[in-house]
């Protein structure tokens, strides 16, 4: 029996790998020149030349790409808070004529806790991964999607990136203030993609 | 190697910049264009995309300096920056579509996907060519394992997955890069390429 090739890429690379293979690839040739292939493509890839230099100046560019992001947080924050009075209102407005026919409930009630809230940085780490494999596993997307889950799925998708983009500025800091936050919420974001690509997956298998 | 491990600077200019001195911005700029750019291009398959990816990098870069607490290289994390934007860029809705579109109209013979600017000698080119031809996910696994020296630990963290996904996505990227670089040894093999050796 040869070798499988992650079996070579670890021997490859010195990571621990069974004492019979180590011994089958030192006898077969064939083993040990796809082991040889392996470390001459690592090499390759090592001596591709780097990017040509840009017939443009990119700092230049660079400038007044800053400038704008510069002008349009600014923009940003002058409509903000128009925008958040906006909101408050059509909240209220809409929470006045809800109010007309539903009950209030006591203030002091306590809101119920998900079963999120409990879990720790590294638990909300570790159940984000196992989601991303369970999206893993389902199969492809259609290439022609129904509009009532493919809009969704994007949105969603958009925002797990949205908060990959923030993770990765907070870091690997599991401490650092917002981290649980916002590793909840990818969690929370993961199970609702993962819900609706799996309704999608079976529209599709029918 | 990583072309971050040669680019590096003094810990003086950095802070510089952070404080907003114009000069120091630009020999950030000057010091990691290069390698910012290469590893975009060979995370991204279309250059132009990959291009402008890298000057976002350093609109990034520029903007959250005050983040760099200087516990670790810079370059490194200028690099952990580059390898964030390019991973958003391809999980994102839009490249999706517009790989999806280019499966649809195949490109023509002999055209290089990727780095027509770049002129290298055949075998290069040969790789190149191999190494856009391979899926999202393994040309990622293999660029960050086998050049940047990314543990597999690291980059299965980095796709939402476990060290295993890393570790099965670089044997395929192998076995797809040996199919495409030597088409008539995989045929006379005894063993199917994918699985074994």
């Amino acid at each position: 029996m040869h070798a499988r090739i992650d079996e070579l890429l670890s021997l490859r690379d010195g990571a621990p790998v069974d004492a019979r293979v180590r011994a089958h690839v030192n006898h077969c040739a064939e083993c040990a020149a796809a082991l040889a292939g392996t470390a001459t493509v690592r090499d390759q890839l090592r001596a591709l030349p780097s990017a040509p230099e840009p017939a443009w100046d990119g700092w230049i560019e660079l400038q007044s790409r800053v400038a704008q992001r510069h002008e349009r947080r600014r923009r940003l924050a002058w409509i903000a808070p128009f925008a958040a009075t906006a909101s408050v209102a059509a909240l209220a407005v809409f929470a006045a004529l809800r109010g007309f026919d539903t009950p209030s409930q006591p203030a002091s009630r306590p809101e119920p806790r998900s079963v999120l809230e409990t879990q720790s940085v590294d638990a909300l780490r570790a159940r984000s991964q196992a989601l991303e494999e369970l999206l893993a596993a389902l199969p492809e997307r259609p290439s022609v999607a129904r509009a009532a889950t493919s809009v969704p799925i994007e949105s969603l998708e958009a925002e797990v990136q949205w908060l990959d983009h923030q993770l990765s500025i907070a870091g690997a800091d599991a401490a650092a203030p917002g981290t649980e936050r916002l590793w909840r919420d990818r969690v929370e974001v993961m199970n609702s993609l993962v819900q609706l690509r799996y309704v999608e997956a079976q529209h599709v298998a029918l | 190697m990583s072309a971050f491990l040669d680019s590096d600077l003094p810990l003086e200019t950095v802070c510089r910049a952070r404080s907003g001195a114009a000069d120091a911005q630009e020999a950030i700029y000057r010091a990691f264009q290069r390698p910012v750019r290469t590893l975009a291009r060979r995370l991204v398959p279309r250059s132009a995309q990959a291009e402008d990816l890298a000057q976002d990098v350093f609109v990034e870069v520029l903007q959250s300096l005050g983040q760099f607490d200087g516990r670790g290289s810079f370059a490194g994390w200028v690099r952990a920056i580059t390898v964030r934007k390019c991973l958003m860029h391809l999980r994102s809705p839009w490249h999706r579509g517009l790989r999806w579109f280019e499966a649809l109209v195949p490109a023509e013979p002999g055209s290089l996907p990727q780095e027509a600017a770049v002129a290298v000698d055949g075998e290069m080119v040969d790789l190149q060519r191999a190494l856009a031809q391979l899926g999202d996910t393994a040309r990622i696994v293999v660029w960050l394992h086998d050049v940047e020296g990314y543990t597999h630990a690291e980059i299965g963290a980095l796709l939402g997955g476990t060290a295993s996904l890393s570790k099965s996505q670089l044997g395929r990227a192998h076995a797809r890069l040996r199919e495409l670089l030597d088409p008539d040894g995989v045929k006379n093999s005894c063993m199917p390429a994918s699985t074994n050796c």
